[in-house]
C-alpha cells in the first residue's frame, strides 16, 4: 500500500534531536540564566548596601564577604565540603530508601484490592502528621547519629512518592492495558510496559515533590540535633556569633536545592518527551 | 491457524452479558447472542448506540467475560484475550511513550523476538500502513488517521488470524475515512482474515463486509443478519453507484431507525 499524501500532514515536525546550530543552543543557555535577572538584582542591592554601610555587618555581612568566607570554607579548608557530604549522604539515604519502597508500596497498592484497603486509611491518617514532629520519638529509638536522621526523611519522602505513584497506577487508561493484553503481553510483562511507563510521569511528580521535602527536613533535624552538616553549620555560625559564615550556610542550601530541582526537572523534560507539553 | 477450513472460524454461542448497575438493577447488555463467522469472513456489526457491539466484541476479543454462552474459536472456547484475535480499539490504544516502531513492534517483544526480528517485522508492517518514515516519530507527533494505522500495523505484527476492530475508524475525519476503509479492504482482500468490524456507519458496513449484523437494544440482541452480495473486489466509488447498494442501505437504515427511536 502506498502512503496517502492526503492523510499525512505536510509540515510535520521533525522528532526532536539534537540542535544543529549552536548559536541556538547558546542563546538558549543565555536567556534561560537571564531570566533570573530578579535574583542577579537582589544580590547585586544586597552588596551595594553593605557597602554604602545602611547594614550592620554583624546582622548582614556584605555578600562579597559571605561568597569569601564560602569560598574558604569550601576550597580551602573543605569543612563546608564535609558538611555537604553528611547532609546529602542523609538525605540521599532516606530518599532513596523513601523512593524504593514508595514506589513499590504505590504499585501494589494501584494493582491489588486487598494492598490498597490495607495501606490506605493508613496513609491518610499517618500523612497529615509533620513528620518534624516525631523526630524527637525518633531519636529516643535511634539516638542522635544518622539514623534518626535517614528514618525522619525516608518518612517524608514515603508519603509525597507512594500517594503519587499510587495515583498515577490507579489512572492508567484501561484501554492500554487491553490492548497490551490483545497483543500477548502477560501480567508482569503488563505492569514493565504498560502500568509503569503510564505511571511515571506521576511517580516523577512525586519525586520532586519528595526531594524538596528532603532538603527542608535534613537542614530542620541537623538544626534540631547534630554535630556535623548543613544545618549544624548555620546553627552553630549563629550561636557562635558568625554571621558570614551562617550566611554562607543558608547560601549553600539554598543553591542546592535551586540546582538539585533543576535537574530534575531536566531529567524529567527528558525522560517525557513522549507527552504533550500541555501534559507536563 | 489451525488447519481445518469447513466448520465456523468463529462461533458465539448464546452469548448474554449483564452488568451490575449502580441502583442495584442488572442491565442486561446482551441477551442470547447466537452467530458464526466463516474462516475468511469479513462481518460488520451495526446498531444504535448502547446495543452492545463493543461488549460483544470484548467477549470474543476475550478482554471481557460472557455471564453464560460461549465463544469457540478454533473449536476452543475462549477465556481470555490472546495475540490470534488481533484488536483494534476505537480510542487510539497505542503506547504514547513508546516511539511508533516499538509500538508496532510490541506483540514480537512479548512473545520474546530479538531486538532485530521485531524490527523486521515492525518495518514490514509500518510499509504496509504506508508509515515507514514515521519509525522513529513519537505518536503525538501524529495526526489522528495515522495513529490508527499504526494501531492497526501494530496488530498485524502479531499475525493474527482474525481481527476484532472496535470503530476504528470512528473519530477520523470523513476524508481519512474513506482513504483508511480503502486500504483496509486491500489488506484483506490479500489476506483474507476472518474480520469482525464495529461500526457506527452503515456506508462503512456495506462497503467492506459479507454480511451485516444488525443490532437492537435493551437488551442488546441480534435483530437481523444481512447478507451484502455486491461484488468485489470493491471500491467505494463504484460500489455507492450500484443499485443494491442503495436497496440494502435503505434496508438496514430502516432496520435500525426504528431501533434508535425506540432507544431514545
Amino acid at each position: 500500500m502506498k502512503p496517502d499524501s492526503s492523510v499525512q500532514a505536510a509540515t510535520l515536525p521533525r522528532p526532536p534531536g539534537r540542535p544543529v546550530l549552536l548559536p541556538a543552543a547558546v542563546m538558549r543557555y543565555v536567556q534561560a540564566v537571564a531570566r533570573y535577572y530578579p535574583v542577579a538584582l537582589i544580590l547585586v542591592l544586597w552588596e551595594l548596601c553593605s557597602r554604602l554601610g545602611l547594614f550592620d555587618p554583624l546582622f548582614v555581612p556584605a555578600l562579597s564577604d559571605v561568597l569569601r568566607t564560602w569560598y574558604i570554607e569550601m576550597f580551602v579548608t573543605h569543612d563546608l565540603l564535609v558538611h555537604i557530604a553528611y547532609s546529602f549522604g542523609r538525605a540521599g539515604i532516606g530518599f532513596a530508601m523513601g523512593a524504593t519502597v514508595g514506589i513499590m508500596v504505590g504499585i501494589l497498592m494501584g494493582r491489588i484490592r486487598a494492598v490498597e484497603s490495607f495501606v490506605d486509611p493508613l496513609i491518610s491518617a499517618i500523612f497529615p502528621t509533620p513528620k518534624l514532629a516525631i523526630f524527637p520519638l525518633m531519636m529516643v529509638f535511634l539516638g542522635i547519629g544518622d539514623a534518626s536522621k535517614i528514618a525522619l526523611i525516608f518518612l517524608g519522602c514515603f508519603f509525597p512518592i507512594v500517594i503519587a505513584t499510587y495515583a498515577g497506577v490507579k489512572n492508567v487508561d484501561k484501554y492500554f492495558i487491553w490492548n497490551a493484553r490483545t497483543k500477548g503481553a502477560n501480567a508482569r510483562q503488563v505492569m514493565w510496559t504498560v502500568v509503569f511507563p503510564a505511571a511515571m510521569p506521576f511517580v516523577f511528580a512525586g519525586l520532586r515533590t519528595a526531594m524538596l521535602t528532603a532538603f527542608l527536613l535534613i537542614v530542620a533535624s541537623e538544626l534540631i540535633a547534630a554535630n556535623e552538616g548543613l544545618g549544624y553549620l548555620i546553627i552553630f555560625a549563629q550561636r557562635t556569633f558568625n554571621p558570614t559564615l551562617m550566611f554562607a550556610g543558608v547560601l549553600t542550601v539554598s543553591t542546592m536545592g535551586f540546582i538539585a530541582d533543576r535537574l530534575l526537572q531536566a531529567l524529567g523534560r527528558r525522560l517525557f518527551r513522549w507527552q504533550d507539553q500541555q501534559e507536563r | 491457524m489451525t488447519g481445518q477450513a469447513d466448520g465456523p472460524h468463529i462461533s458465539v454461542d448464546r452469548v448474554n452479558k449483564r452488568f451490575q448497575a449502580a441502583n442495584r438493577a442488572q442491565l442486561q447488555a446482551l441477551k442470547d447472542v447466537s452467530f458464526e463467522a466463516s474462516r475468511g469472513e469479513f462481518i460488520s456489526i451495526v446498531g444504535p448506540s448502547g446495543c452492545g457491539k463493543s461488549t460483544l466484541l470484548y467477549i470474543v476479543a476475550g478482554l471481557l467475560d460472557a455471564s453464560d454462552g460461549a465463544v469457540i474459536v478454533d473449536d476452543k472456547r475462549v477465556t481470555g484475550p490472546s495475540p490470534d484475535r488481533g484488536v483494534v480499539l476505537q480510542n487510539f490504544s497505542i503506547f504514547p511513550w513508546r516511539r511508533v516502531i516499538d509500538n508496532v513492534a510490541y506483540g514480537p517483544e512479548m512473545r520474546g523476538a530479538s531486538r532485530q526480528e521485531r524490527h523486521r517485522v515492525a518495518r514490514q508492517q509500518l510499509e504496509a500502513v504506508g508509515l515507514t518514515e514515521f519509525a522513529e516519530y513519537y505518536p503525538r507527533e501524529l495526526s489522528g488517521g495515522m495513529k490508527q494505522r499504526i494501531a492497526i500495523a501494530q496488530m498485524l505484527a502479531c499475525n493474527p488470524s482474525i481481527f476484532l476492530m472496535d470503530e476504528p475508524f470512528g473519530a477520523l475525519d470523513a476524508l481519512t475515512r474513506e482513504v483508511l476503509q480503502d486500504q483496509l479492504l486491500r489488506l484483506w482482500e490479500r489476506d483474507r482474515k476472518t474480520v469482525l468490524f464495529v461500526t457506527h456507519s452503515i456506508d462503512e458496513a456495506l462497503l467492506l463486509s459479507d454480511r451485516v449484523i444488525v443490532m437492537a437494544t435493551r437488551p442488546g440482541r441480534i435483530k437481523e443478519i444481512v447478507p451484502i452480495d455486491l461484488p468485489r473486489p470493491r471500491r467505494s466509488e463504484e460500489i455507492r453507484a450500484l443499485p443494491q447498494f442503495g436497496a440494502l442501505r435503505k434496508h438496514i437504515w430502516t432496520s435500525i431507525r426504528t431501533e434508535t427511536l425506540e432507544a431514545m
